[in-house]
């Protein structure tokens, strides 16, 4: 999932953080500091330290607290979130995800889509309706994710994931990656990250 | 501030500018705001709702009445003078989202609603604000098709109203604060509202969405004044197989697996508990039975049969229930185990119709994704003949497949959760419809805890046109009177007015009046987004109004707006 040149960084900062948590009782943390770990990875600055991570920053509230739901479960995979997700409580997941759709979405300098691959992205919505979920502009709402200027990789990486099921969170977002043609997402991937 | 207001205020300013030199002292002072953030709105009484049908100066309930016929009995605005209609006020509302509210109109009070469940009151002869709700959504909603609200209901001095994160409001009607408030379900299962409560008889009624995401479907009754939940009535039963119907309401082969179906049925049980079937449209009073009627939503997952054998009761079905128990009187389904999402959400509408034996009774019609509207029996739901369709139909009804197969209608329809109007004198419904054609895709996965659970895909086909129409359907024949294309898919509603007119609005922003008779557009106007949202009228100083919001629309995707726009003669 990670590239294996950061792996290591990642090791240590979660292991840091496990050791914190372990240190200092949940309840006895601030949001800060029950945030601290999240940067990271997730950027001190919102900006992800790697492409293949999601931004937090701006994020909808809802779509945070069912992934942490989903990592505690075990319903999403990651060998770094799990152990993460495991040591909080419900009322921690949300007060997380509320600290992190509070702050402003960092823009990423990502370039905009040429034509040729925004029109094929817009058809491909067209076909399936991503804004059926998305909404307007895809800035997401509720437990549906906010795409737009969110990393291009990672947008890749979700799409294949949910593709081939590696991500097996969401089937409904499986069966549509399904029907949808891997050239395609490539160029959602542009397209998304562009805006 | 009105256009007469602008142009006064206007005329005033020239004055003081000519006379400034002799009078500069002089102030011109404007008229004082009303009271803000009160709306002086009278009680409404269960005597005006029961006889909102003939009510030419309110417009009471989501669909007009009780009935849901959406005729509207005023007739100042008529087919000779309708080609002067003009904007009498527009309204921008904070909301730029799909907007599929029918306005409210009590006593020269407008109640509208947009996406995200917020409420505005305004004074329906300026568009003047007099108080806002800005409910505050909880983190977590669940929903598909966009953050939509339909509207609200008013009884006595309570606004109902129910929302995305599945909460049940009534605010007071004068200053728009919480009186009570009650949960519905819980979004994380993936329950969401979107539909105006019914009130009738001090009873709240509201039903659910939910039926991409697992749920098990529900009509629930609430005590108007407290809240108290008073009865709940499951739309899919414990024993949901039924009779494993082999042909749809129209005599075709569904092509089912019938051994399939039972052989998994002696593997995993009745999957009643995830089976989906949300109701999230009103449902029809009869007030002379005390009855009433609904539609049924799909099963979940949408497209995968495989993991819900039987014929999945009462998802895509017509269903009366007694409205003091809540208990089931009669259904009758239109596809069972479907596996195209073709189902049951235009809302019910209760109108006299011939029986089989050409004797007038009362009946009870519906608009079917399928493309039909269906004409059934009051007394026992029984089906007495269904419509020429309005839709190109084809391939129907292929199965399914992994690699995609083509069909039509696509999955939106034919006439998706848009309400008809009926016009009973011509004996004609108007229902207006979309025409997508699409792939329909299928795939196996378990269920997903509350997470969007389609078991497939139905997916426009880029390389086919797509269009709408408008189509009159004389429910005594079945036969199409008249019919009106339109450029692009149409969803929202429709009204029809005594004045012998229908009006209706397209996702290109053109809102136009035609000819209830012959299909003839006699005026049109763009509101410059989509129109997506069924129209209402009413009554203020004498004048009539026709009211329409121009928001556009999350599921089809067309452009959104925030206008709220009303119009009326001179």
């Amino acid at each position: 999932m990670y590239r294996k040149s950061n792996f290591c960084i990642f090791a240590a900062v979660v292991l840091a953080a496990v050791l914190n948590v372990c240190v200092t009782p949940l309840y006895a943390q601030s949001i800060a500091e029950k945030t601290q770990l999240c940067a990271g990875c997730h950027g001190a600055d919102g900006k992800p330290i790697d492409k293949t991570i999601p931004t937090l920053w701006g994020q909808q509230a809802g779509y945070i607290y069912i992934q942490l739901r989903d990592f505690k479960r075990g319903d999403r995979k990651s060998d770094i979130m799990q152990p993460i997700a495991s040591s909080l409580e419900r009322q921690d997941m949300l007060d997380i995800a509320e600290y992190f759709s509070k702050k402003p979405w960092p823009d990423l300098g990502q370039p905009s889509a040429s034509k040729d691959v925004a029109a094929r992205a817009v058809s491909a919505n067209q076909s399936i309706g991503c804004t059926g979920c998305h909404l307007d502009h895809f800035q997401g709402d509720g437990t549906v994710p906010r795409l737009a200027g969110m990393g291009k990789d990672y947008l890749a990486k979700q799409m294949t994931d949910f593709r081939s099921r590696a991500r097996g969170n969401n089937p409904g977002m499986s069966d549509l990656m399904l029907a949808t043609p891997p050239d395609d997402l490539v160029a959602l991937a542009e397209y998304l990250s562009g805006l | 501030m009105n256009r007469f207001s602008i142009v006064g205020a206007a005329l005033v300013g020239v004055a003081g500018l000519l006379a400034a030199p002799a009078i500069a002292q002089q102030e011109t002072k404007q008229e004082p705001k009303s009271a803000s953030g009160q709306a002086k709105v009278s009680p409404v009484t269960q005597q005006q709702l029961n006889s909102a049908d003939k009510n030419s100066t309110n417009f009471l309930l989501t669909n007009g009445n009780y009935a849901q016929t959406r005729f509207y009995p005023a007739k100042q605005i008529d087919r000779d003078n309708v080609k002067n209609l003009h904007v009498a006020w527009i309204f921008q509302t904070d909301v730029k989202e799909s907007l599929e509210t029918s306005p409210i109109v009590v006593d020269g009070v407008m109640f509208v609603t947009t996406s995200f469940s917020h409420v505005y009151a305004l004074d329906a002869k300026t568009g003047e604000q007099l108080w806002h709700y800005n409910h505050k959504m909880g983190p977590i909603t669940t929903y598909c098709c966009g953050p939509n609200n339909r509207g609200v209901q008013v009884l006595g001095d309570l606004v109902y109203l129910a929302t995305l994160d599945s909460k049940l409001i009534a605010l007071n009607a004068k200053s728009g604060e919480v009186v009570w408030k009650t949960d519905i379900a819980d979004p994380e299962q993936g329950y969401s509202e979107t539909m105006a409560p019914t009130v009738i008889k001090d009873k709240v009624l509201i039903g659910t969405n939910g039926g991409e995401y697992g749920i098990r479907g529900f009509v629930k009754a609430y005590d108007a004044k407290t809240g108290k939940l008073l009865w709940t009535f499951n739309t899919v039963p414990e024993n949901s197989v039924g009779v494993w119907a082999t042909k749809d309401a129209t005599g075709r082969d569904m092509h089912r697996n019938i051994q399939a179906e039972k052989d998994q049925l002696a593997k995993t049980g009745d999957p009643y508990q995830k089976l989906g079937g949300g109701v999230w449209q009103n449902p029809a009073v009869d007030l002379a039975t005390n009855r009433i009627y609904f539609v049924v939503g799909n099963p979940s997952p949408d497209l995968d049969g495989s993991v819900r054998p039987g014929d999945n009761l009462y998802t895509d079905s017509l269903v009366s229930l007694d409205l003091d128990t809540g208990k089931y009187v009669c259904h009758f389904q239109y596809i069972a185990h479907d596996v195209w999402d073709l189902d049951a959400v235009s809302p019910a509408v209760l109108v006299d119709v011939k029986g089989k034996d050409g004797k007038t009774i009362p009946g009870v019609i519906h608009a079917g994704k399928t493309g039909h509207i269906y004409v059934h029996d009051r007394k026992d739901c029984s089906l007495i003949r269904f419509s020429e369709a309005m839709v190109p139909q084809e391939n129907m009804w292929v199965l399914p497949t992994k690699e995609g197969a083509r069909m039509l209608p696509g999955a939106n329809g034919g006439v998706e959760w848009s309400p008809i109007a009926t016009d009973p004198g011509q004996e004609l419904a108007y229902a207006i419809n979309l025409h997508q054609p699409m792939n329909y895709f299928v795939e196996n996965s378990p269920y997903p805890n509350g997470k969007l659970w389609l078991g497939g895909a139905f997916k426009a086909i880029p390389t086919e046109k797509q269009s709408g129409n408008i189509t009159a359907v004389n429910y005594n024949t079945g036969k199409i009177k008249w019919q009106v294309k339109t450029p692009e898919p149409m969803i929202g509603g429709i009204l029809a007015t005594a004045g012998g007119l229908v009006f209706t609005g397209e996702g290109n922003g053109k809102f136009a009046a035609y000819n209830s008779s012959n299909g003839k557009e006699l005026w049109n106007f763009r509101a410059g987004a989509g129109v997506n949202a069924p129209p209402s009228s009413y009554m203020v100083g004498g004048k009539q109004y026709i009211v329409v919001g121009a928001g556009g629309n999350t599921q089809v995707d067309f452009h959104r707006g925030n206008n709220i726009i009303a119009f009326s003669l001179n």
